[in-house]
């Protein structure tokens, strides 16, 4: 009995113990010194074109991969994979003339492969999440159908007419069509090479190609640390001197500092709290992101907040420049129009935002018109208090945004109380997709660089119209923006999309709060990182890193 | 007793498949879906709901995965990495995390039962009072303020250890996560060592040894540790089973591609299947681990088995 | 017979007898004044040292977590972005050189001393445990913190006592198939990763204290349940229990009112143990996201907030974590301290 007790004691502690220890692990490719080292906040979600979503899986794609076109230094569309292109006169038909390019097996880079792609990306089966990208904002002809099911993939509006030209027709002229086309969702796949790997196709270097500046070398699926080596085929290889790229994924942002200031990192961010410790060095540096982040009443369901007078109180009670300066730290541009900054340039390249003073009657830092506005609309109610609740993310920055929010509110404006609910981002959005709010934190990001990607959320019953807003000249001048007579005067749309904007301002819609920045570090000795709010936010290709 | 092994394993089988079916049932309370919420309309998210068969009835869903996972299919990733099979996404990982978590169980058990030894033979001392405060501090401070001030002490200042996980030294950047999970298990290793110490060394037999003149070492180690050591084990392998999932934080903090951050990652992100899937694995490790060890403890002690039998 | 002449011939006097001092090893039948289990619980509780400071700090938290956020003029969530991230400053002790506002940050460019207290003229400001980054008092949070901490931990402690008690005994006492039945269901419930299941629950549930303290609840009343089956099982078999059912005593008047006071110390000692768990998983809850709201704050928050900050301004963590190190540790004192007093075996060790 004792042997057996000793036995079955020692057996149970060495396979504890023991059983453990005995993990191989992969080898990793070496990694040569003069990589690029990046710190990524989230892992890669796919490497499959038609299906990422996210800014890393976009990113990492666009390193290996190519589009008809791509963003200079800018932000600009220039040529990438096609040479050259026309416009029909109607403007609706695109026709792109390829350069000769080849796949990292070989292949060259055929019209067929961007034909294939593209049906993949509307195809019901394929199910991807961008597919929006070709009906509703590329307008590509029957795409909308395809989606719905009603029509086959092969009726999609583009044609490969030989190897080297593709064809696309629209349904309107778009304006911003070129810029789409350095959205991952354009880019092609090979249809042969998909085909022999079948459902694991991105899931490993194997079973990943490329055409793009770098090719994948170590990767799997939801990695947290990956690298990709230049690409000696690439057609513009001569420009690319970076000999690779090694990624890292760090969740948190005191261990990547610390990783970075160790020297295992080029490039990473650092949170609001950490810019006391890295403001003084010349590498410190914001980018801005892109997103909007605002809070929008529900004017639909809540009766107060129907009141334009108890909008406008609100918006303008906000602190901003506080809630930029002294809370987020990160370079976050304080935002006093619909459509944030930096990200969509005009036809004659100026930002579309630029003037942030354009509505300084309705939307300031000003307190004392605030106070106004409240004593006002609480009269025009007949009411001396008011209690709201402010649906908010479960994330870090929000819930600091909101909290000064509340402090300003109740502060600035008496009688008023504000509850915040903290929610998980999927229920938050849940919640207010079901009208199901008050008020309701939230921030958007730019799918393209026009401003109607914005102001085309506050069309009548819009998904994301959360306040249920609804106004029937906004509606048009939308409308003859978008697929109407003002398509293709770039500067009539322009000057008519201020208008769209102005209304959305007085009437409080929405109280924009800042336009995101990140705050970065990067070595002194790495230059040429190009940094872009829409789409591709890092790109590579001209990026060196001296010894 | 073969017949009692037999019945256990078939209530075991039935308690993994009620867990499955409950885990299925909290899915559907889930608020939103995988799906990228704030960009799709609703026919696209029709489209996508229909691809992956989450328009069918639950009763539907839930016998075509246990249908599925006979086969040893546990589906696809919606989110974290899409289309990806769930047994491609754990294969590399499951490893990662039961090194660590076998690790800091190591750790933690070397380190308890020195303290909890010290503690029991100097039973009512200082010596005591100092262990008991030294493993309870091991519990009181979270695990994760543990990872952050060793990776910053030994880690930056120091440069003994990498910061974060690195594959191709799996050893050494293991060293600083499995020291920083293994407190708890400590502290829960100490206290029980000193417990069981204390039980034994009142014995009568331990009496006996002592007047037939085994002393010093051989009297604590031969007698009264050994006697002690079966308890403490049965509290050791649910511990190892925790530490998987319970080094979520830690892994998220080193960067490690384990099973805890793919948990967190999938619940924030609703992708239902890696959710199912990881907590199913986590519950089978969990079942089989406490059979295993309720089996062994009626092999070793007839009186529980007998008991078992009662019941 | 003769007394004085024996067969020998001799007869024993008076001086052959010597009293034989046996003082001590004469047992003398000795009356005490009758003691109640319980105060003899208390003796022995208080004889240890540990356990005693185990509860005097217990008791000394407490008292700050009540009177400790009105000490100064600061409320929990009242911000000033002026004074956001002041290092402690003391009155009186910051003519010693300490606790003068005054904090070393290690930058990216090196190492410097700065107070902001100086930098900003706030010369008549005085943060005792230094200020976060809205400007808010962390000596008014902490302990602010502390009282949210204790009554979510107390409150989700007592009712897995009465859930996981009343299921145990209950359990236990039937046996057979009941038995069978509540063990199987309670692995199934053991099963589920606790992660999954409280995020869900506070998914689902609006986010606040109670929804935190049913959370804990749901996943804490097991270990409970299974002492309280144990010593049930050990208890049942014996003869006061049959003494009762036969003068004809139901089974719910026996689970409760003749075992339950026999395990009572158990399950005491059970519930001190289950308050720091709590209290701990409260912690992780805020850390992964899912804790108390905001702008209100658990120790656990608080922890999760300074975590941020950690190389920045360590000063932000260091009074909730204390505070919380010193709760857990009060409470496995007193924990211990219970266990051993209530247990007559431990005491004849």
């Amino acid at each position: 009995m004792k042997k057996t007790r000793k036995a079955v004691a020692f057996l149970t502690v060495s396979a504890l113990v023991l059983g453990m220890t005995g993990v191989s692990t992969t080898a990793l490719a070496d990694v040569g010194a003069s990589d690029l080292n990046i710190m990524l906040e989230t892992p890669v979600e796919s490497l499959d074109p038609q299906i990422a979503t996210d800014g890393t899986s976009f990113e990492v794609i666009a390193d290996f991969t190519d589009g008809l076109m791509q963003m200079d230094a800018d932000g600009k569309a220039v040529e990438a994979l096609a040479e050259s292109y026309e416009l029909s006169d109607d403007g609706l038909t695109y026709t792109f003339h390829l350069r000769d390019a080849s796949w990292s097996n070989g292949d060259p880079v055929t019209a067929a492969d961007f034909v294939f792609a593209w049906q993949r990306a509307v195809d019901p089966d394929v199910a991807s999440e961008y597919s929006y990208m070709l009906s509703d904002i590329g307008q590509v002809v029957n795409a909308a159908e395809i989606i719905a099911g009603e029509k086959d993939k092969s009726e999609l509006g583009v044609t490969a007419v030989d190897d080297k030209t593709l064809e696309v027709q629209l349904n309107v002229p778009v304006s911003y069509f070129l810029s789409l086309m350095y959205f991952p969702a354009f880019y092609p796949v090979n249809q042969a090479f998909f085909e022999s790997v079948g459902d694991t196709f991105g899931t490993s270097p194997e079973t990943t190609l490329s055409n793009g500046a770098f090719v994948i070398d170590t990767y799997e699926p939801a990695a947290t640390a990956f690298h990709l080596t230049r690409n000696e085929n690439y057609w513009d290889a001569d420009r690319v001197q970076l000999p690779g790229l090694n990624y890292q994924v760090i969740q948190d942002s005191q261990q990547a500092l610390m990783s970075y200031q160790s020297g295992d990192l080029d490039m990473t961010l650092v949170n609001g709290e950490q810019v006391d410790q890295v403001k003084e060095d010349p590498c410190f540096q914001t980018i801005g992101a892109g997103y909007l982040w605002y809070v929008s009443p529900n004017m639909a369901s809540v009766p107060e907040l129907d009141n334009l007078n108890i909008r406008l109180a609100m918006t303008m009670a906000i602190n901003r420049v506080d809630i930029t300066e002294n809370v987020l730290k990160d370079g976050s541009i304080p935002t006093y129009t619909a459509v944030p900054l930096q990200f969509a340039a005009g036809p004659d390249g100026s930002d579309f935002s630029a003037d942030q003073t354009l509505y300084t009657d309705v939307c300031a830092d000003d307190a004392e018109k605030a106070a106004e506005y409240w004593a006002a609309g609480l009269e025009e109610l007949g009411i001396s208090e008011l209690s709201l609740e402010m649906v908010v993310d479960a994330d870090d920055a929000p819930q600091k945004v909101a909290q000064v929010l509340k402090e300003q509110w109740e502060t600035t404006l008496p009688g008023l109380t504000v509850d915040l609910v903290i929610e998980p981002k999927k229920q938050r959005v849940e919640d207010m997709q079901n009208g199901d709010f008050q008020l309701g934190l939230t921030r958007w990001g730019p799918d393209y660089a026009d401003p109607m990607t914005y102001l085309g959320m506050w069309i009548t019953d819009n998904n994301n119209n959360y306040g249920l807003w609804s106004n029937a000249d906004y509606d048009a001048i939308i409308d003859e923006c978008t697929t109407g007579d003002l398509c293709t005067d770039a500067e009539g749309r322009w000057a008519r999309l201020y208008d769209a904007q102005k209304i959305v301002m007085d009437e409080a819609v929405i109280y924009p709060l800042y336009t995101q920045a990140n705050a970065e570090m990067m070595s002194a000795n790495v230059t040429g990182v190009e940094f872009h709010p829409v789409a591709l936010n890092r790109v590579y290709k001209n990026a060196a890193k001296a010894e | 007793m073969k017949k009692y092994i037999a019945r256990r394993v078939l209530t075991a089988a039935f308690t993994l498949l009620v867990i499955l079916l409950v885990l299925f049932i909290l899915m559907q309370l889930m608020p939103g879906s995988p799906f990228n919420d704030e960009k799709l309309n609703d026919s696209q998210r029709a489209v996508l709901y229909a691809k992956y068969g989450l328009d069918q009835p639950i009763p539907v869903q839930f016998f075509r995965y246990v249908w599925n996972m006979l086969h040893g299919d546990l589906g696809v990733s919606y989110k974290i990495s899409r289309n990806t099979p769930i047994s491609q996404l754990i294969q590399s990982r499951l490893p990662i995390s039961l090194f660590i978590g076998g690790f800091a169980v190591s750790i933690g058990a070397v380190l308890g039962l020195i303290l909890g030894l010290i503690a029991a033979l100097k039973h009512d001392t200082i010596w005591d009072t100092l262990t008991t405060v030294i493993s309870v501090i091991g519990v009181s401070v979270p695990s994760y303020v543990f990872a952050l001030a060793l990776s910053y002490t030994l880690g930056f200042r120091l440069k003994w250890f990498p910061l974060l996980y690195n594959v191709q030294q799996s050893m050494g950047s293991s060293v600083l996560p499995s020291i920083s999970l293994s407190m708890f298990t400590m502290a829960s290793i100490a206290r029980f060592t000193r417990t069981e110490m204390l039980e034994v060394l009142g014995s009568d037999y331990m009496l006996l040894a002592e007047s037939k003149g085994v002393s010093g070492p051989s009297l604590i180690f031969r007698h009264a540790l050994r006697n002690a050591l079966i308890p403490i084990i049965t509290v050791l392998a649910p511990l190892v089973v925790d530490l998987m999932t319970g080094s979520l934080v830690v892994e998220k903090i080193f960067a490690i591609p384990g099973v805890g951050s793919l948990l967190v990652n999938a619940i924030q992100s609703n992708d239902y299947n890696v959710v199912i899937s990881l907590s199913f694995i986590y519950s089978a490790m969990y079942i089989v681990i406490m059979l295993v060890v309720d089996i062994l403890y009626g092999i070793i002690d007839p009186r529980i088995r007998l008991a078992k039998k009662g019941d | 017979m003769d007394k004085t002449v024996t067969a020998q011939g001799y007869v024993p006097v008076e001086a052959d007898f010597r009293l034989k001092n046996n003082a001590d090893e004469i047992a003398l039948d000795t009356n005490f004044a009758a003691q109640s289990f319980w105060r003899d619980v208390l003796i022995r509780y208080f004889r240890k040292t540990s356990a005693v400071i185990g509860l005097v700090l217990i008791a000394l938290i407490t008292v700050m977590a009540v009177v400790g956020p009105g000490m100064n003029g600061y409320t929990y969530s009242g911000q000033e972005l002026n004074e956001k991230n002041l290092a402690p400053r003391v009155p009186g002790l910051e003519n010693m050189g300490i606790f003068d506002g005054s904090e070393s940050m290690s930058t990216t460019t090196g190492t410097k001393k700065v107070n902001y207290y100086e930098e900003k003229g706030l010369d008549k400001v005085y943060y005792w445990f230094g200020s976060d980054n809205f400007g808010r008092d962390i000596w008014t949070r902490t302990w602010t913190g502390a009282r949210v901490s204790l009554i979510i931990a107390v409150a989700a402690a007592i009712i897995d006592m009465i859930i996981g008690m009343s299921y145990g005994l209950i359990s236990g006492y039937f046996g057979g198939k009941v038995d069978m039945v509540m063990q199987r269901s309670l692995e199934v419930a053991n099963g589920i990763p606790r992660l999954v299941v409280v995020t869900l629950l506070l998914l689902v549930l609006k986010p606040g204290m109670l929804t935190i303290i049913v959370a804990l609840m749901l996943t804490e009343w097991i270990g409970m349940s299974r002492i309280a089956r144990a010593e049930m099982l050990k208890l049942k078999e014996q003869e006061f229990v049959l003494a009762s059912r036969t003068l004809g005593a139901g089974s719910f008047f026996i689970i409760f009112k003749e075992i339950l006071p026999n395990i009572i110390g158990p399950i005491i000692t059970q519930v001190m143990f289950s308050i720091p768990t709590a209290i701990f998983t409260e912690a992780f809850l805020s850390f992964v996201g899912l804790g108390i709201p905001v702008p209100q704050c658990s120790l656990g928050s608080l922890i999760s907030e300074g975590f941020n900050s950690f190389t920045t301004h360590p000063y932000q963590i260091i009074p909730p974590i204390v505070t919380m190190a010193l709760l857990m540790l009060s409470f496995n004192l007193v924990a211990d301290g219970l266990r051993e007093a209530l247990d007559p075996k431990m005491k004849e060790m």
